[in-house]
C-alpha cells in the first residue's frame, strides 16, 4: 500500500518539472487540457491515470472493481505489456503496435497521440539548465563536450545496429567473419576514446572550478 | 492522571469513551479534558488559529512527508472526474482541493469548507499562488450543519477533521444529507496503529517528540500536544465504521495505512 501513490507522485514530479524545463510545450499541453489518459500495465498491479490541466496530475488506481468506475471515465485507456512501453515514444507507431496486438486502445486515440508528441518534442535547453548551477562557461563547456561524445557514440551505434541487422535479414551471414570481428572491436575502441576523452575533459573542469574557489 | 494512564483507560473501553454518548450531554472532551461542549469548538478554533501559518510545514516535518502519500491515496480512491462537484470539509490549508480542482477542471467545482477563517485564509492565498482560482469556492462552515442544499455533492472528503468535530455524529448525517445519490465520503483520519509494537513507538512519537517538535518549530507545543491526544480519543477504525453506517453510509469499508496510523474509510449514498 502507498507504493502506487509513492510511484505516481515520482512520474508527476518527473513529468511536471521536464514540462517546466520547456517553455512552449505549454501550447501543446493546453490541447490535452481537460483530458484524461488510462495507461495500464499488464505487469503492474496499478493503472497509472495521467489527468491534464496547466499540468500533469498522475493517480495510480488499483485494479479492482471499486475503481472500474473511475476507469471508464478516461477519454483514452491503453493497456500494454511493459516491454512495449518505450515503443510509445513514437506516436506514429501506435496503430502499428494496436495492429500487431501489441498494445490495446480504448476511447481516443488523439489523447494517446497528444500526450506521446508532448513528450518526444519537450525541447529542453539543457545548458541553460546546467549554467544554472556551474556558471555559464563551464557549462557551455560540459556541454559541447557531452554533446559531441552522443553524436560519436550515436553514430558507433547505429553502425553497430545496421550491422546487426543485416545479419538477422541474411540468415547464412550468421557466423561472423573475422574481418567483422575486427571492424567491430575497432568500432567499440572509437567508443571506448570517445568516452575518455569525455572523462578527462569534465575531470579537467572539475580542476579549474576547484582552482577558481 | 496522567496522559498515559488515561490513554489506557480509554483504551480498555474505547466504544464508551469515544463515542461520546455516554458522556453527560454538557461534557465532550479537548483532547484528554474534558470541556463543556459549548467550549470545545471555540477551543479548537484556537488551536487552529495558532497552527495555521506552520500548519504546512509542520505537516511535512511531523510525517516525515508521509502525508502526503496519505492524501494522495485518499484521492486516488475518491473516483473524481471532470465534471465532478467535491466538497473538501474541513479542507484547511487545501492540499486535497488543489489535486481536485485539475482533475474535476472547468466543468467541475470544489467547495473548501473549513470552520476556521485563518486555515482558509492560509488555504486561499496558497491556492490563488498556485494559480487555482476559477473552479473553486472558500466556504467558512461547521460540519455539523452543512449550509448546502441536499443531494449537492458527487464526494465529500474530510481529512483529519473529524477528530476536532465536537459532534461527529451530527457531522456525518450533514455529510449523508448532502452528499448525492451515488455519491461516495472519504474520511482520512489518525487511527489504532494494528502492531502492538507500533502502538508504543508511536506512543512515544507523539506524546514526547511531536509536542517538541512542535515547540521548536512552531514555537507552540500546547497546540501539538492537543494533537497527539486528539488522535488517540478518535474512535478507531470499527467504531468509525460503525458511526458511518449509523449515519447512514452503505457499503462501508476502511483501508488500514501505515500500520493503521491512519485509515481512510468510505462510504456511499445509495
Ligand atoms: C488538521 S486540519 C486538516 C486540514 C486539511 N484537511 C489537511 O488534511 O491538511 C483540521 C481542520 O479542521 C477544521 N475544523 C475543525 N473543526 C471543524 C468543524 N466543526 N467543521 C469544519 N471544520 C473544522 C480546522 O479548522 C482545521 O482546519
Amino acid at each position: 500500500m502507498l507504493v502506487g501513490q509513492l510511484l505516481s507522485a515520482g512520474i508527476e514530479l518527473a513529468l511536471n518539472q521536464l514540462l517546466q524545463l520547456d517553455p512552449d510545450c505549454q501550447g501543446r499541453l493546453k490541447k490535452l487540457s481537460g483530458k484524461q489518459l488510462q495507461v495500464s500495465v499488464n505487469e503492474l498491479p496499478w493503472s497509472l491515470l495521467f489527468t491534464f490541466s496547466g499540468q500533469i496530475d498522475v493517480s495510480a488506481l488499483e485494479r479492482n472493481e471499486e475503481q472500474a468506475a473511475m476507469e471508464s471515465s478516461a477519454d483514452c485507456h491503453i493497456t500494454l505489456g511493459l516491454g512495449t512501453l518505450s515503443d510509445l515514444k513514437d506516436s506514429s507507431k501506435i496503430s502499428q503496435l494496436i495492429q500487431q496486438g501489441k498494445l490495446d486502445l480504448a476511447g481516443d486515440i488523439n489523447v494517446a497521440q497528444g500526450f506521446s508528441n508532448l513528450m518526444k518534442e519537450l525541447d529542453i535547453d539543457w545548458e541553460e539548465q546546467l549554467s544554472k548551477y556551474t556558471g555559464d562557461v563551464v557549462a557551455h563547456q560540459t556541454f559541447s563536450s557531452v554533446k559531441s561524445f552522443f553524436t560519436s557514440a550515436q553514430q558507433e551505434i547505429d553502425k553497430l545496429a545496421a550491422q546487426f541487422s543485416t545479419h538477422l535479414t541474411q540468415p547464412e551471414a550468421v557466423a561472423v567473419k573475422p574481418v567483422e570481428v575486427d571492424d567491430f572491436c575497432e568500432q567499440v575502441n572509437v567508443l571506448r576514446s570517445a568516452s575518455d576523452r569525455l572523462e578527462a575533459r569534465i575531470d579537467q573542469l572539475i580542476a579549474s572550478q576547484q582552482d577558481d574557489q | 492522571m496522567s496522559v498515559s494512564e488515561k490513554h489506557a483507560s480509554t483504551a480498555a473501553n474505547p466504544s464508551a469513551s469515544n463515542k461520546q454518548a455516554p458522556e453527560s450531554t454538557e461534557k465532550t472532551h479537548f483532547g484528554f479534558q474534558q470541556v463543556d461542549k459549548s467550549a470545545k469548538a471555540s477551543m479548537v478554533a484556537e488551536v487552529f488559529q495558532s497552527v495555521a501559518a506552520k500548519y504546512d510545514i509542520m505537516n511535512d516535518v511531523m510525517s516525515l512527508g508521509i502525508h502526503r502519500l496519505w492524501k494522495r491515496f485518499t484521492i486516488d480512491c475518491s473516483g473524481a472526474r471532470a465534471g465532478h462537484k467535491v466538497l473538501d470539509l474541513a479542507g484547511g490549508t487545501g492540499d486535497l482541493t488543489a489535486k481536485f480542482s485539475r482533475i474535476v477542471g472547468e466543468s467541475g467545482e470544489v467547495v473548501l469548507a473549513d470552520i476556521n477563517d485563518a486555515m482558509l485564509r492560509v488555504g486561499r492565498d496558497k491556492l490563488r499562488d498556485k494559480g487555482i482560482v476559477s473552479n473553486v469556492k472558500y466556504v467558512q462552515a461547521n460540519a455539523e450543519a452543512l449550509p448546502f442544499p441536499d443531494n449537492s455533492f458527487d464526494i465529500i472528503t474530510i481529512a483529519f477533521g473529524l477528530r476536532n468535530v465536537t459532534d461527529k455524529d451530527k457531522a456525518l448525517a450533514s455529510m449523508y444529507r448532502v452528499l448525492k445519490p451515488g455519491g461516495r465520503l472519504l474520511v482520512l483520519e489518525f487511527s489504532k496503529p494494528t502492531s502492538e509494537v507500533l502502538n508504543k513507538v508511536y506512543d512515544a512519537y507523539s506524546f514526547h517528540l511531536l509536542p517538541k517538535i512542535g515547540e521548536l518549530v512552531a514555537k507552540d507545543g500546547d497546540s501539538y500536544k492537543y494533537l497527539a491526544e486528539s488522535i488517540r480519543m478518535h474512535p478507531e477504525q470499527d467504531v468509525l465504521k460503525d458511526m458511518m453506517q449509523g449515519a447512514g453510509f452503505e457499503q462501508v469499508t476502511y483501508h488500514n495505512l501505515t500500520g493503521g496510523i491512519v485509515a481512510l474509510h468510505r462510504g456511499f449514498k445509495f
